[in-house]
């Protein structure tokens, strides 16, 4: 059996040169001669371009603008001059240009007379974000007609691996597990939540966090479905968001916390409790989402579909779905935090029959499973898909639980 | 923060969405279809989850101009303002086809002639149509600009408070400031002061740089410590009720050549005095890049000015768009962060941002964290 080699350290040059020509296959497969790409996230992909990732409401005026040419190897990056820019550019100069404002006419009116330069008239183009000065200035940005939709062409190149991308996703896990290490070993009745996420966010930056990605989860699990929060499905609501509350003993935790590393994200997700051991009832709780997460670990391989996952963790849970219905049983993650392959979505039971999945992609795993009067269990685990079966890129103690 | 998960105050929402209604209307918008952050925030008054960077376009907020009614994307209604019931909250969804079945059924979707987004996705292009069996689809973006550009007085007041958070947390990692620390420490203490003052989401995340000594902006690569004479930059970004707040100054490390750092501070000085004159109402925003030509300096890699509010808002100040800033007028109630930087070979940079208000007469600086001076 062969298993994926993730070296120690990811090798940057030659990780952007796999993902260059990953993302030109899939653009060759979809029939697409030219990519824009406005996403803070796909620019990342396509040109290895990473930076502390602001503030949503920012990022749209202030974001780098990557063009990819199918017979370039290299991409164009139009990159906001960041305060602390590193000197260092994965790109030739000349395919490093000044900043572009997609936000204003005048910006559009300046990137349209580059990207004439840069692609072919008649050239099939896809973009992933239309911003209004650009459907204004269509005609002369999207000579060739209507552009399709490059998230299409992403979604298709960055759903495998290289093992460069491993090992950066493996570090940015591990960032993780270090920072999440010290908040768990400071955790006591009385702290507040948002204390939890000071030390986090410091410990991840000391750690060698780039930057965090999510505003941490420390969620209070309700005593009973009925005395938690109003649904549309009438399910547990999750994540809910962290305030000033604090924390008392024997609260459940289910925790959520992200970060990014070298453009890559981590997921960690684990349930604890404040200032106490779990009783027996909730030991159960941790018992049966250990059995399910078991059920779906082995079916997992190269081959298997979505749907043979979701059937695993449905008759492991006696007949229901251990997860919550406005997310998954799993996801993957890449320079985004959930991207595919997604399993066991409202998307349906046929997307999920007909996803298969292959050597390569990294899948986080996180049933759910629940009981009134225990505050429930959830943890989350990432796994790598080999040929044969699978690799944990984690190995974080489920304490106070289990090991 | 408060120990429980509150939507903005009534006033600030009402004000805010009375602003939107006015807009949509002067720009014959039957229905906006909203899916950046901020602009949800705005109509709605609703804390959503924080993640970072840009997010791929959905339709997470529905406004209705005829009746008022603001639908949103909330799977639970924790947050919630208690004026957008249950029956107008529709759940994450991972298929597409489902949002057109939620909005096609909002009452006035039917009906609607324009609908606004705020941006869009070529996969949204084609599928809203199904939902607006009638409209036309139109840039919404402008409308919304145009409400936000402009400040309600609690606007204001939610500015000073997100600026309070990014001045405490930027003293925190000027206090640990010495030789030999590294840039991640700074950030990491920084970011902490911030997220125990109550705002664990950031607007920024690139806090603190040893500023080059031979390039006028790159970042010095080397082992990202602070060593003797470095001038180091720290900006504090946040974004507090939503609001974001941002301060940068920088400060220099013992050791280096005096009198070379005190001159760099007195252009520093003598720009800002330029800038902030150049601050008032009705004057073109193209007003701050003619200061830097005034000062002799040459204009910096990163916009002089950009509005402050819930995210990005006009105007944005850039050498990369000097007909905007020329056409673009200030107004009293616009809030600005405006950057003064200043670079000397072999000495480093002196950044400083400060966020200013402009008031029917004149303007008024927000921040008030101190400078180094000698």
């Amino acid at each position: 059996m062969t298993v994926i080699d993730i070296p120690a350290e990811p090798d940057l040059p030659r990780m952007n040169r796999e993902r260059g020509a990953r993302l030109r296959t899939a653009m060759a497969g979809q029939g697409v001669d030219a990519l824009i790409l406005l996403g803070n996230n796909a620019v990342t992909y396509a040109t290895g371009a990473s930076w502390p990732l602001g503030d949503s409401g920012l990022a749209h005026v202030d974001r780098p603008v990557a063009v990819v040419v199918t017979d370039d190897p290299w991409p164009h990056l139009f990159m906001p001059f960041r305060e602390g820019t590193s000197a260092r550019s994965p790109l030739p100069a000349d395919h490093v240009h000044p900043p572009v404002y997609l936000e204003f006419d005048e910006g559009v009116r300046n990137f349209a007379a580059v990207v004439a330069d840069l692609v072919p008239g008649g050239a099939r183009v896809a973009v992933d974000e239309v911003t209004g000065a650009m459907r204004r200035a269509q005609k002369a940005l999207f000579p060739g007609g209507p552009p399709g939709d490059a998230a299409l062409v992403l979604t298709a190149a960055k759903v495998i691996k290289t093992p460069d991308e491993l090992a950066c996703i493996r570090t940015a896990l591990r960032i993780t597990e270090r920072a999440m290490a010290d908040v768990e070993g400071a955790l006591a009745p009385g702290m507040r939540q948002i204390d939890l996420s000071a030390a986090f966010v410091r410990r991840a930056h000391e750690h060698g966090a780039l930057a965090n990605v999510l505003d941490p989860i420390w969620q209070v699990m309700p005593a009973s479905r009925e005395a938690g929060v109003w649904t549309t499905h009438g399910d547990l609501a999750l994540p809910l968001l962290t305030t000033e509350r604090e924390l008392a003993r024997g609260d459940v935790l289910w925790t959520d916390v992200s970060i990014n590393y070298a453009g890559y994200c981590s997921d960690f997700g684990r349930t604890w409790i404040v200032g106490q051991d779990p009783d027996p009832r909730q030991r159960e709780q941790f018992a049966k989402w250990w059995d399910i997460h078991s059920a779906v670990k082995d079916v997992l391989r190269a081959g298997a579909t979505a749907a043979d996952l979701t059937r695993a963790a449905v008759a492991a849970n006696g007949g229901s779905k251990p997860w919550l219905p406005h997310f998954y049983l799993g996801h993957g993650m890449g320079t985004d935090p959930a991207e595919m392959p997604f399993v066991g979505t409202d998307l349906g039971e046929e997307f999920d029959a007909q996803l298969v999945l292959e050597a390569g992609m990294v899948l986080v795993l996180e049933p759910v499973v629940w009981e009134d009067g225990t505050g429930g269990y959830r943890s989350e685990e990432v796994l790598v898909i080999e040929e044969e079966g699978w690799t944990a890129l984690t190995d974080y103690s489920y304490a106070p639980y289990g090991d | 923060m408060a120990t429980e998960v509150l939507p903005d105050d009534r006033a600030l929402r009402s004000g805010r969405r009375k602003r939107a209604l006015a807009h949509m209307e002067a720009h014959d918008l039957d229905v906006l279809v909203l899916g950046r952050s901020a602009n949800v925030r705005y109509v709605t008054g609703a804390r959503g989850l924080w993640t970072a960077g840009t997010h791929p376009f959905a339709p997470a907020a529905v406004v209705v101009r005829a009746t008022g009614a603001i639908h949103m994307l909330s799977t639970w209604d924790e947050g919630i303002p208690d004026d957008i019931p249950h029956e107008q909250l529709y759940g994450l969804t991972w298929n597409p086809m489902n949002w057109v079945t939620v909005i096609r059924d909002i009452e006035g979707a039917a009906t609607a002639r324009r609908v606004g987004t705020d941006t869009i996705s070529p996969t949204f292009a084609q599928l809203l149509p199904l939902a607006f069996p009638f409209a036309e689809l139109v840039d919404g973006e402008p409308a919304m600009r145009a409400a936000r550009r402009v400040k309600t007085a609690e606007e204001v007041s939610a500015l000073r408070q997100a600026i309070g958070v990014a001045e405490a947390s930027l003293a925190a990692a000027v206090g640990e400031l010495r030789p030999s620390v590294s840039e991640r420490h700074l950030s990491g203490v920084l970011l902490e002061a911030a997220a125990a003052g109550g705002v664990t989401t950031p607007a920024t995340q690139e806090v603190a740089w040893v500023t080059s000594r031979d390039h006028p902006w790159r970042r010095v690569d080397t082992d990202s410590r602070v060593g003797p004479g470095d001038l180091v930059a720290l900006t504090a970004g946040v974004v507090a009720g939503g609001y974001i707040g941002e301060v940068g100054r920088t400060w220099p490390v013992e050791g280096g050549d005096p009198a070379a750092v005190r001159d760099l501070y007195r252009r520093s000085a003598g720009l800002w005095e330029l800038l902030f004159a150049a601050c008032r109402p009705g004057a073109p925003a193209g007003d701050l890049l003619a200061a830097y030509d005034t000062a002799g300096e040459p204009l910096p890699p990163m916009p002089v000015a950009r509005g402050l509010g819930l995210g990005f808002d006009p105007p944005v100040v850039t050498s990369g768009l000097p007909a905007t800033a020329a056409e673009e007028r200030l107004e009293p109630g616009m809030a600005l962060a405006v950057t003064a930087y200043v670079w000397r070979r072999g000495v480093g940079a002196v950044l400083r941002r400060e966020a200013v208000l402009i008031t029917p007469d004149g303007a008024e600086r927000l921040t008030s964290s101190p400078v180094w001076k000698r």
